[in-house]
């Protein structure tokens, strides 16, 4: 086993981000030295942290990786991670875990916008909130998250899940409005409430716990089903682009 | 005062008559002139083949609809990325690259001159943006006038004068070089949910129809005395059977102009198409090159289809739509107010596709039956039917009729009995290749006299230095090494400066944007005309003054100014 600790250094401007996408698993067995960007300058990666590292592992799989102190501006943590497990005490900045195929990223507090984009397997467990776009794809893409797990344990933001073409994105609070628009396939739960779900779902599964407010009119209901001894709503759509989407909520509210 | 002379180039130069001649070429502060002083930085071209830098007559690298095209295909931003390096930015993209990707890569391939194909008047400001943005070539940008309001009324009231002052009064405030129709008639249709089918058919609540809008305006275009010709994408794109809509649409024009062409039909290849469904879709290059055989008042570009992943982008709106029913892709619609609209699709042309197999074919062999080169402009209509990047490719093509054989039996079987292409044996030399990349262009779109397209005294000192011995290589045999050519250029120089050596672009640029002011006189003057204050104020979501485009968003510029008969 290989612990690698990454304590953040006391910084004098820290808003600047901090390009970390060589903060992987696998790249820590290379030996090379590992570059990170700060604003418009690459840095070696101990000008950053420090860094410690306990143990040895020949593969990624054996390599765990602790980020602690103020991450909330460190960008795309994980990127392209396919084993491993990658601890992040705090706060950590956008793109976390960016196409991300394999392994675990666990967050002990909230992740900025685009946690899991276009994620392909693994699994991303997050204890306080997520922002906009979590377990989405990218802006123009055809397909988002293809695989895996995302876990939010607070609040997600919106367009949560938005293209999401299989794997599960679980979200224990509330998400925002346009929770798992465009979703291909895979399944999306929300244990709180959100806004306008599921708008041009084509597939896969939307159960919402919660109240969905302004639920849009193009979902037809189906009739009730029972889960965890509670009736919910099914409703199949978006029927305005022939979708054969499946959503389940609790209940909902309509606009005027 | 900086000086170069370029010695022991093998030049042609069809403008000024050279073909193949081994000369020194002297430039002084950016200006090809007889001769330079000992002084001179000397670069040895070793006898390669030295042209004019290229010129694109038609490409689609800054706007609105480009820049969406890049919004909405991540997955061709990731295609081609290149870091930061030495003078150059990061770029990104593949058929709808960065503006610097754009730049880097057409200088790399020894062009200096661009026309933005496709500008729609109200959003200008976007392209003049990125035009800064563009820095290794000047820059110019087709205006597209195919459904604006105002001039479709003045069409349906029968006053061409008054066609050519709003033109006029466009151009000046969005400062753009040429009149663009892009499916006259059309794209207004389609802001009612309509098309057109062909030239006779009338634009709904306008009572005109596409035929009076070209006739219309290629009169008007000449009134105003515009460097270039009216530049035209003919209505009914990409539909089997149009060619006959084409035919009928070039049979509209008369000889206007004894400088030029008085019609630049645009990306033919997309309106050559025979059949009356996909299922019997066919070559009509033939009648269609015919046409422009027997008339010198047209001049035509390929629109070559290369296979591949590209981006479709136009301002016809229905055809897009039309792809969008087929594709079943992503699919961007737009509409411009009361001028035009757009639409974007990303595309994939495979060899084993009939349909695509045929458009590859019509292209090369619009090329090739086209006898005069200077009636007939290589190009790709970037990024629609490919990037640009792929132009040594399609050069090659051109130039051998060994790659073309090779090639054609990698196609659908089926495509043999579509296409006349296997029977064509012409193969292009170096000259008419330099005609169809830069001497024609420069001449069709009127830049000739601003010193564009050629090295004689006196002309803009844009030169592409590519690495091959045109004296000694035949391109019949070796076509590998004219596409290694014409890919990479040894040196690229733009006014007078080195500006890219072997592919790597040396410095920042700073490059012109060319617009055209015709003088109108005031009786003409749209800023005064009640009607057209009017139309402004009603329909347009920006005030009149509040329109033209500011000089600030031009830095370095010309303004080619016209003596209009109004």
């Amino acid at each position: 086993m290989m612990r690698v600790s990454l304590a953040v250094r006391p910084r004098k401007k820290p808003t600047i981000p901090i390009e970390a996408e060589t903060i992987t698993p696998a790249s820590f067995l290379e030996g090379a030295e590992i570059q990170v960007w700060r604003g418009n300058r690459e840095l070696p990666l101990d000008e950053v942290f420090a860094v410690t590292i306990e143990g040895a592992a020949d593969r990624p799989e054996d390599v765990e990786i602790v980020l602690s102190g103020d991450t909330s501006r460190m960008k795309r943590v994980g990127e392209y991670m396919d084993a491993g497990r990658i601890v992040i005490d705090g706060d950590i900045g956008m793109h976390c875990g960016n196409f991300m195929s394999g392994g675990v990223i666990e967050i002990g507090g909230n992740a900025d916008g685009w946690l899991g984009r276009e994620m392909q397997g693994g699994t991303i467990i997050c204890r306080g909130n997520a922002a906009d776009y979590c377990a989405a794809g990218y802006r123009g893409g055809r397909k988002g998250m293809t695989g895996g797990t995302v876990e939010i344990f607070g609040n997600a933001g919106d367009f949560a899940a938005e293209n999401l073409a299989g794997g599960t994105v679980i979200i224990h609070g509330n998400a925002g409005d346009m929770a798992g628009v465009e979703l291909h396939d895979g399944t999306l739960i929300i244990k709180g409430d959100c806004r306008r779900p599921c708008g041009n779902m084509s597939g896969g599964v939307c159960v919402i716990y919660g109240i969905a407010y302004d639920m849009l009119p193009t979902f037809r209901k189906m009739g009730t089903e029972i889960r965890d001894g509670r009736e919910f709503l099914s409703f199949t759509g978006d029927i305005a682009n022939r979708g054969k989407g499946n959503l389940i909520v609790k209940d909902c509210t309509y606009q005027d | 005062m900086s000086e170069i002379l370029i010695k022991n180039a093998y030049v042609i130069d069809p403008i000024s008559g050279v073909n193949g001649e081994t000369m020194d070429i002297a430039i002084r502060d950016g200006r090809i002139v007889e001769d330079v002083g000992g002084g001179a930085e000397v670069i040895d071209a070793r006898g390669a083949l030295t042209l004019p830098g290229g010129i694109d007559s038609h490409t689609h690298i800054c706007g609105t609809k480009v820049n969406f095209g890049r919004y909405m295909s991540p997955e061709d931003m990731r295609a081609g990325r290149t870091a930061r390096h030495g003078y150059m930015h990061a770029t990104s993209g593949y058929s709808v690259p960065t503006t610097y990707g754009n730049s880097y890569r057409y200088s790399r391939m020894g062009y200096t001159t661009l026309l933005e194909g496709a500008m729609a008047p109200l959003e200008a400001r976007h392209t003049h943006e990125e035009f800064l943005y563009t820095p290794l070539q000047d820059t110019m940008a087709n205006a597209l006038f195919d459904g604006n309001w105002s001039i479709l009324e003045a069409i349906r009231d029968g006053d061409t004068k008054r066609v050519a002052a709003i033109i006029g009064w466009f151009l000046t405030a969005v400062k753009g070089f040429a009149v663009k129709l892009t499916n006259p008639g059309g794209t207004e249709a389609w802001g009612w949910g309509k098309d057109v089918t062909c030239i006779h058919n009338p634009v709904p609540n306008f009572e005109v129809s596409p035929s009076e809008i070209i006739t219309a305006v290629v009169k008007a275009n000449e009134m105003l005395r515009l460097p270039h010709s009216v530049h035209l994408h003919c209505n009914n794109l990409g539909k089997p059977g149009n060619y006959t809509c084409t035919m009928g649409t070039l049979g509209l024009i008369p000889d206007l102009n004894k400088k030029r062409q008085t019609l630049y039909a645009t990306h033919v290849q997309f309106h050559s198409y025979g059949g009356s469904g996909w299922s019997d879709f066919c070559s009509k290059s033939e009648p269609v090159a015919n046409v422009v055989n027997m008339r010198p008042q047209i001049v035509i570009d390929m629109g070559q289809v290369m296979f591949g992943k590209t981006t479709t982008m136009t301002a016809d709106g229905p055809m897009e739509f039309n792809l969008y029913r087929l594709h079943h892709d992503k699919w961007s619609n737009h509409d411009v107010e009361l001028e035009t609209g757009s639409g974007i699709i990303p595309v994939l042309y495979r060899r084993k596709n009939l349909v695509n197999a045929v458009m590859w074919a019509i292209g090369l062999e619009l090329g090739l039956l086209v006898k005069d080169p200077w009636q007939c402009i290589m190009a790709t209509d970037n990024p629609n039917g490919a990037p640009f990047v792929r132009y040594p490719e399609v050069i090659a093509l051109l130039m051998s009729k060994k790659y073309r054989d090779e090639e054609f039996a990698t196609v659908h079987p089926d495509t043999e009995s579509r296409v006349p292409l296997p029977a064509i044996e012409r193969e292009m030399d170096w000259y008419e290749i330099a005609v169809m990349t830069r001497a024609a262009q420069a001449k069709a779109l009127g830049i000739v006299d601003i010193g564009k397209g050629h090295l004689g005294v006196g002309a803009e000192a844009d030169v592409a230095i590519y690495p091959v011995r045109a004296d000694e290589v035949d391109p019949a045999v070796d076509y590998r090494k004219v596409i290694e050519a014409f890919g990479k250029t040894e040196y690229t120089i733009k006014r007078g400066r080195v500006v890219s050596r072997r592919g790597e672009c040396l410095v920042d640029g700073n490059n012109t944007t060319i617009w055209v002011k015709p003088k109108i006189s005031e009786e003409y003057n749209m800023a005064n005309d009640p009607d057209f204050i009017a139309k402004f104020d009603r329909y347009y979501t920006v005030r009149m003054s509040n329109y033209p485009v500011q000089d600030e968003y031009l830095k370095r510029n010309l303004c080619i100014e016209t003596e209009a008969e109004l």
